[in-house]
């Protein structure tokens, strides 16, 4: 395996049990992420998108098959192992942004940093850098509610980066922002991958959002397929 | 304003039907509600059953009397010349010979085993005579015999041998040197009197060293009630250093002895409410919270918020009624009738039932419903105040 | 920024709710703290009791008499310190519905063998030197507002004098505090010779006896020497430790340790019901923050920790301010001029109601703690 590929998955199948009917999500799929990459994953509902998210994510188990990331087994690990190895090595952007309604937007980043042995002046360095990244440096102590829809995506890019993870991973991170926002968004988005070599892994449905990333994959019925142009 | 009422009436029946939704939630204020409810009940059970006891023992035929300010049959003291002088008396009944129909009485307490505590406790002895016998009503020798005069032999009330051990039928039993056999049971329709021994007063009288002495005398009235003519030939008579009153006025301020229990009953369940009622503010904002998509779209419906506001206050006194009945419920299964004994007014032991009554029952479910209306209220104005608006914003 | 801090951040959310938990849980400690102090009040005569101190009473019942000639008897046995009588006097003041313990006593006897009530010595002195001189405990001397020096009546509703009066005069001669805090200063004593004397019937007779032993270990021997000394004889003794009178005293009222803990069982259940059923709430309401911090890569342990964390908090604050509230309560009491006993809400009474505190904390949480330990982060998701 080359030194360029962080992320790996080898003959992966998922399947699960709904009802009666055993749904097959993914069948022997193959998939190789290279570092400063970012790539757009796009398809229909239904298409596994989600599923395949989750698993990158490490919280998601394959069925069947080997997933690598960064030299190391995921499909190995256990429950506890994969919370730890989400902390040191993935970080999360959500549609619905997902922050703590009951913090700050410095304790809303800060949060993944109690998961690292940091301390609190370290902390609060790294805070201030992540929110000063995002624009949101005079942001610092509003609470979500008291935020636009596009700042408190910005407040969850940088709780995403603060940690330093080696992939950022997006689902459908400007599905609730209208065009001008997403825009600014996607552009964050970018400019931590090509200024600051971050690999992302963005799920979307919007073409638009595709077109900042460096390539796109779809998926369409647990395959990709190739498909170059959408309309 | 009929539409108002059928308006309220759709929105109450709404809420009610959807309580199973919040299921455990409703529960606890419901459960929360019963226990207070419980509570308040058992105390005022106790009272009741106690005073119960004691009113029903005193009658208004008989006048009691006792030597001035002993307040108690322990107490009191009367000599044989007393004893005299008060059958000259005015107002008392008299038998076909003509004769006073009057008994004088000893009082001595002697140790019993209470049975749940397995501790010596004060039992009540009375040295009676036939006619003291007759003075009570509905005396009955339930199990064995009556005493004979002159013998060492006592009858026990069937509380005592409810409440006590070491007086069961055909037992010997030893009061310092003398030694007494229980021969027989009585009842007396469950008043006081079937707390105490019954022995033959001269009897009694030698044996404690009482020489000629009583402690009380009870006196057939003339006519129920009226004690005044004997009050005033004792004031009237120097050598006569007695109280009297009628034996209902006696046993009527002993009943009072358990006033103090009442209180704190009421004191504990009103504290214990105040939690209750934290749990019912809890349920039944959450019930609105829950609800507000529902009532925001009833108002925009055109629903008035008068009967938002009925909706959930009627949830809450549902509830909180509900919990009442449950709490009245369980506090008639597990105590009423329940036999329990306390020291009394004459330093001595009282058998007496728990005892629910209908009035009681009324005080556990004005407890409930306070609970409820308060409970709801707050809450049934934040659900009126609800602003239309919310319909849409929650829907998308 | 600590986990603490989001436990605290968590807790503060919903400040209604949070009020509304807090006063529940406060109500059932203040509860919980006074009918305990007020039990542990109760108790108080079993736990001062002194070891070396037995009570010898009529056989019958002890309000029977015996008769003074015992006293000596008694006091020339064995392992026997001293020997001091006592009458009960059914003592009131002006109010005949009132009771004032009064007991008719030997004075110089009585301070050797109930050493607890403490005074100056020169009081001491004085007492027994004046045959009309009363000692009264501080409680009952607030309650009427004696003072040493004061010449007051007190009646008796059991005796009266020879000339028929049922009222006799005293000289406060010292006003008596207790060694401990809940040792009993509502009782007033006498001299015996005084009411012996003067009184119309019952001469030489006593009520009961105090003895003091060489050695609790001897309890045993003195008992079964002084019973069987009287044994056949007109007034037949029974003999037992001070504890056990007490409290077989107490026990004639009812079964009080019951009612009470009836009571208490009843508040901290419905604080039960109530909290658990608020946490589980609260924490189904968190359901897809729970989810997101899983997601970041907290371990569900640290979160199960963190929910009970919560659950113990609501506990403790709203228990310790609980009972603070019945200190609070028991100090105006204590400042009114009621006859209502010293109640102490002392160090065990705190003790247990913080073990109790760290129950009830873990027993409200431990539902919504292990909802939130299996949560799982896809469901958590898709349920809102």
């Amino acid at each position: 395996m080359s030194d360029d590929v962080l992320y790996k998955l080898t003959n992966v199948t998922k399947s699960f049990v709904k009802g009666k009917e055993k749904i097959t999500v993914f069948d022997n799929l193959n998939m190789e992420i290279e570092r400063g990459d970012f790539l757009a994953i796009m398809g229909p509902s239904g298409s596994g998108k989600t599923t395949l998210l989750n698993m990158l994510g490490g919280v998601d188990q394959p069925t069947s098959g080997e997933v690598t990331f960064d030299g190391g087994r995921v499909d190995t690990l256990s429950e506890g192992q994969l919370a730890g190895w989400r902390a040191n090595n993935i970080g999360f952007i959500f549609q619905f942004y997902n922050l703590m309604p009951m913090l700050n937007a410095a304790r809303n980043v800060e949060l993944p940093l109690l998961l690292t042995k940091l301390k609190s002046k370290e902390r609060k360095r790294n805070v201030a850098a992540a929110l000063e990244l995002v624009s949101l440096a005079d942001r610092a102590g509003h609470k979500p509610g008291e935020m636009s829809g596009g700042q408190q995506q910005r407040v969850a890019i940088a709780r995403a980066l603060v940690s330093d993870p080696k992939l950022l991973l997006c689902d459908e991170p400007t599905g609730d922002l209208d065009r001008e926002t997403a825009d600014e968004i996607l552009g964050i988005l970018q400019l931590l991958n090509t200024k600051f070599n971050k690999t992302i892994v963005m799920v979307t449905h919007d073409p638009r959002a595709a077109e900042f990333a460096k390539r796109t994959l779809h998926l369409d019925k647990g395959e990709f397929v190739e498909k170059e142009l959408v309309t | 304003m009929s539409s108002l009422l059928s308006q309220m009436w759709t929105v109450i029946m709404m809420n009610l039907r959807s309580l199973p939704q919040r299921l455990w939630m409703s529960l606890a204020a419901v459960f929360a509600v019963s226990v207070v409810v419980a509570v308040l009940l058992s105390f005022l059970a106790m009272a009741n059953g106690f005073e119960e006891t004691l009113k029903g023992t005193g009658s208004e035929n008989i006048a009691i009397a006792s030597r001035v300010g002993s307040q108690s049959e322990l107490n009191s003291t009367i000599s044989r010349d007393n004893v005299n002088l008060l059958l000259g008396a005015p107002g008392i009944a008299k038998d076909a010979n003509g004769d006073a129909i009057a008994s004088a009485e000893l009082y001595v307490i002697v140790d019993g085993i209470k049975r749940s505590s397995q501790t010596e406790v004060n039992i009540p002895m009375r040295g009676i005579s036939p006619t003291g016998i007759e003075l009570r009503e509905n005396v009955e020798i339930v199990e064995g015999r009556m005493f004979e005069s002159g013998r060492n032999e006592i009858i026990v009330g069937q509380g005592v041998t409810k409440e006590f051990q070491g007086f069961e039928l055909g037992k010997r039993t030893r009061f310092g040197k003398s030694e007494w056999e229980v021969v027989g049971v009585f009842s007396t329709g469950g008043t006081a009197f079937e707390s105490e021994l019954w022995a033959d007063a001269p009897t009694v009288q030698s044996q404690f060293n009482r020489g000629s002495t009583f402690q009380t005398m009870r006196i057939r009235l003339a006519k129920p009630g009226n004690v005044q003519p004997l009050i005033d030939f004792a004031a009237a008579e120097p050598r006569l250093q007695v109280d009297i009153e009628t034996e209902s006025d006696y046993f009527s301020s002993q009943g009072k002895a358990l006033q103090g229990i009442v209180t704190l009953g009421w004191g504990l369940s009103i504290v214990m409410a105040l939690g209750a009622l934290a749990g019912a503010l809890n349920t039944m904002y959450t019930s609105v919270a829950a609800r507000s998509t529902e009532i925001a779209t009833l108002r925009t419906l055109g629903f008035s918020s008068l009967s938002a506001f009925a909706g959930t206050l009627a949830e809450s006194v549902v509830l909180s009624v509900i919990g009442g009945v449950v709490g009245s419920i369980a506090a008639y299964l597990l105590l009423d009738g329940v036999t329990a004994s306390t020291l009394g007014g004459s330093f001595s032991q009282v058998v007496f039932n728990f005892r629910l009554s209908p009035e009681l029952f009324k005080q556990g479910i004005l407890l409930a419903l306070l609970i409820g209306l308060v409970g709801g209220f707050f809450p049934a104005f934040r659900a009126a105040r609800m602003p239309v608006l919310l319909a849409f914003r929650n829907a998308s | 920024m600590s986990d603490l801090y989001l436990v605290f951040k968590n807790l503060t959310r919903a400040k209604l709710r949070l009020f509304l938990t807090l006063f529940a849980t406060f109500i059932a400690f203040m509860v919980y703290a006074l009918l305990t102090a007020f039990q542990s009040f109760l108790n108080s005569g079993v736990d001062l009791a002194a070891d070396d101190r037995l009570v010898v009473l009529n056989k019958i019942n002890f309000t029977q008499p015996l008769p003074i000639a015992y006293v000596n008897r008694v006091r020339a046995l064995e392992n026997v310190i001293d020997v001091v009588h006592l009458n009960w006097f059914g003592g009131y003041y002006q109010d005949p519905q009132k009771m004032v313990v009064t007991m008719a006593v030997d004075p110089e006897s009585f301070l050797r063998v109930f050493n607890e009530y403490v005074m100056p010595e020169t009081e001491k002195a004085a007492w027994v030197k004046n045959r009309q001189g009363l000692i009264v405990g501080k409680k009952a001397a607030e309650l009427y507002g004696w003072q040493v020096g004061d010449r007051i009546p007190l009646n008796s509703n059991i005796f009266s004098q020879t000339d028929g009066r049922t009222d006799w005069d005293f000289d406060i001669v010292s006003i008596y505090t207790g060694e401990d805090e809940q040792t009993d200063t509502t009782s007033l004593y006498f001299h015996y010779d005084y009411f012996n004397e003067t009184q119309s019937f019952g001469r030489g007779m006593i009520g009961w006896m105090g003895v003091r032993t060489d050695d609790p270990g001897n309890n045993e021997k003195v008992i079964s020497s002084i019973d069987s000394l009287f044994q056949n004889t007109q007034y037949e003794t029974e003999s037992m430790p001070e504890a056990v009178f007490n409290k077989a005293f107490i026990e004639q009222i009812g079964n009080i340790g019951l009612i009470i803990s009836s009571v208490v069982l009843a508040a901290f259940f419905i604080i039960l019901v109530i909290v658990g059923n608020s946490m589980v709430l609260a924490i189904r309401e968190r359901t897809r923050e729970i989810g997101v911090m899983k997601t970041l890569g907290f371990r569900s342990p640290r979160i199960f920790r963190m929910v009970l964390a919560e659950s113990l908090l609501i506990a403790l604050i709203g228990g310790l301010l609980g009972l603070a509230a019945a200190r609070g309560i028991i100090y105006m009491l204590s400042q009114s001029s009621t006859p209502i006993p010293t109640l102490i809400i002392d160090q065990s009474i705190v003790l247990k109601a913080v073990g109790i505190m760290i129950v009830m904390g873990l027993v409200t949480g431990i539902i919504p703690a292990i909802n939130a330990l299996r949560l799982n982060i896809i469901t958590s998701f898709s349920r809102t």
